[in-house]
């Protein structure tokens, strides 16, 4: 264990003292997760490509893309209660890697308030060979973040090491709420997670510094892992009910430009109303039909399905940073059933 | 890597262009003097909209009255994006009529301000080629080199022009154009700020809170930043490959935020 990584641990373990003395409510909870680094192979429009996903597991982990979504709570305001999440990134002699200067691994904690020392940037003293990350969001932090690995971040982000990170509101009583944040106007019915990502398969298959890096050219685009190129093969299904209200929360992984918008079989756009962006409830929610994502960005929309039973569908469409032209097979549907 | 500029004294291009201030109800005259060997213009976005090219030899006068506080880009709208890419651009900011340090009269207080102009090359295809007086085939731009006031990566993250650093308790107004071709999606680590101004339309109090700001090209933002814990943070482009200089990490628009 490096220098820097033991007065971390042993500040750690300071700070969980004085959590026990000041947040007395025995409601609030540690919240205590490891995630390791796994390789796995996705077979996109034929092509098989190598991806490095955070998962679960010992030696041998077993990698997913996106790394499954972790949750913390966040209690209403004034309560005086925290969650705290301890998020450890485990890594041993099997883990995927590459070369010096660009071996092991970190997991950032993307949009969370934290200290330098959980910030997970090896440039500001981040070790790169495992550690424990802690975040304590407050009431106003309800929304959705990102965790994702911050070394050598042109080629690991690109590799699928990500996932979602999310302050869920909790009620006093410790339970997780259906609702945005604790605002009662963001409440739904349903919520799924929409990881947006592009692939470069160059990317995958290049290590150090390369340049390969310095030409991005995305042949692949996902939601949350997986194509969605037609409406009949979507990258993600929900099946609601009538008159509900589906949540989704939008999670900029993608090195492109990205307008979302939610349409019907015709291709008619329907109404969202966001909530929040990047973790931070907006003064006034906006209604809208379409909306841009750029990379690290995130919203969470709701939007209500109608009185008749039908088929919505969700879906991005990447695009050109230059000029916000659609890339070839750049559209990905989501899909939505009532 | 080729480059043209705009500059105070001729000889001696600059990269970015000098930065221009003003206050509001001043009366402004920009002289501009052409020594090089191709027309060139220079347009204040939202400010003036005399786009006559300059003849090599020539100048032209702009003279506007600065009336609206807020961040502006200046650049030379001639060649088909070319004369932009070789890096003829700045900016203009422009401050509430008493001079104070606010973001507008009666608007948001800073105790400081930095100015980040940010953009990108593509050395091969297009700085190169314009450079030795070949034809750039426009069609085609894949940049390699991404910078925030002239520089990248750890020139970037230690140019104390550039960093947001000083004490707990201040608040730095930060002034960003993009003068580049590529949407630059900026995240600050560790903290949010306070979107002020995006694309010059001014926001309403309070603020939206946000640790991203995507800014178009030819876009500008004026976003605050509360100094309000210790440490030391990066703030760097996020789309990955942007991270880079010519493939080599890390570069490319980077800079540090520190809290002393």
């Amino acid at each position: 264990m490096k220098l820097s990584a033991m007065i971390k641990a042993g500040m750690a373990g300071l700070l969980a003292l004085a959590a026990g003395v000041v947040f007395s409510a025995a409601n609030a909870a540690t919240i205590n997760v490891t995630r390791c680094v796994g390789s796995l192979n996705k077979t996109l429009s034929g092509q098989t490509v190598t991806f490095w996903g955070f998962g679960t597991g010992g030696m041998m982990c077993t990698g997913a893309l996106p790394g499954a979504a972790i949750e913390v709570g966040v209690y209403p305001a004034g309560s005086g209660m925290s969650d705290t999440l301890n998020l450890t990134l485990s890594i041993n002699g099997m883990t995927p890697q590459e070369n010096a200067p660009y071996n092991g691994h970190t997991i950032h904690l993307h949009g969370a308030d934290v200290a330098t020392a959980e910030d997970g940037v090896p440039e500001t003293g981040a070790a790169v060979g495992g550690d424990t990350y802690t975040w304590t969001p407050t009431s106003e932090m309800a929304g959705s973040y990102l965790y994702h690995c911050h070394v050598h971040t042109v080629k690991h982000l690109e590799m699928g090491m990500y996932g979602a990170l999310i302050a869920r509101p909790k009620n006093t009583s410790g339970v997780f709420l259906n609702q945005l944040t604790h605002n009662t106007a963001t409440a739904f019915d349903y919520v799924q997670n929409y990881v947006f990502g592009s692939v470069d398969p160059a990317y995958h298959t290049a290590t150090g510094d390369s340049t390969v890096f310095a030409d991005y050219n995305p042949v692949y685009f996902l939601i949350s892992g997986n194509q969605g190129l037609t409406t009949s093969a979507p990258a993600m299904t929900l099946a609601a009910a009538v008159n509900k209200k589906v949540a989704l929360r939008l999670l900029g992984l993608h090195s492109v430009n990205g307008t979302f918008a939610v349409k019907d079989g015709s291709g008619n756009a329907k109404s969202f109303t966001v909530y929040t962006q990047d973790g931070r409830e907006l003064s006034a929610p906006q209604t809208v039909t379409s909306l841009d994502v750029s990379p690290g960005q995130r919203f969470d929309i709701v939007f209500t399905t109608p009185a008749t039973t039908g088929t919505w569908y969700p879906q991005i469409t990447y695009k050109n940073l230059r000029n916000g032209t659609a890339y070839t097979n750049g559209t990905v549907y989501g899909r939505v059933t009532f | 890597m080729a480059a043209w500029g705009y500059t105070e004294v001729a000889g001696t291009p600059k990269f970015p262009g000098p930065t221009l201030t003003a206050n509001e109800g001043d009366t402004v005259n920009v002289t501009v003097v052409n020594n090089h060997n191709i027309n060139h213009n220079f347009l204040i976005q939202g400010v003036t909209t005399d786009t006559t090219a300059i003849a090599p030899g020539g100048n032209r006068v702009y003279s506007f009255t600065a009336s609206t506080a807020g961040s502006y880009l200046y650049y030379d709208t001639l060649n088909s994006n070319i004369n932009r890419e070789m890096c003829m651009y700045g900016m203009l900011w422009v401050g509430p009529a008493d001079g104070s340090a606010k973001a507008w009269t009666n608007g948001p207080s800073y105790s400081f301000q930095r100015m980040w102009v940010v953009g990108e090359m593509d050395k091969a295809r297009w700085n190169d080629v314009a450079g030795s007086g070949g034809t750039v085939n426009t069609s085609v731009y894949k940049p390699n080199y991404f910078l925030i006031n002239g520089q990248g990566g750890f020139d970037g993250m230690n140019n104390t022009a550039t960093t947001i650093d000083g004490g707990v308790g201040q608040t730095a107004l930060v002034r960003i154009v993009n003068g580049g071709q590529f949407a630059q999606s900026l995240h600050f680590h560790g903290n949010h700020v306070q979107v002020l101004t995006i694309n010059g339309a001014r926001q309403s109090s309070p603020y939206k809170k946000v640790d991203v700001i995507n800014v178009p090209p030819l876009g500008t933002a004026d976003v605050l930043f509360v100094l309000n814990q210790l440490g030391s943070y990066p703030m760097h482009n996020h789309t990955a490959q942007m991270e880079t200089a010519n493939g080599v990490y890390l570069n490319g628009v980077a800079t540090m935020i520190i809290m002393r």
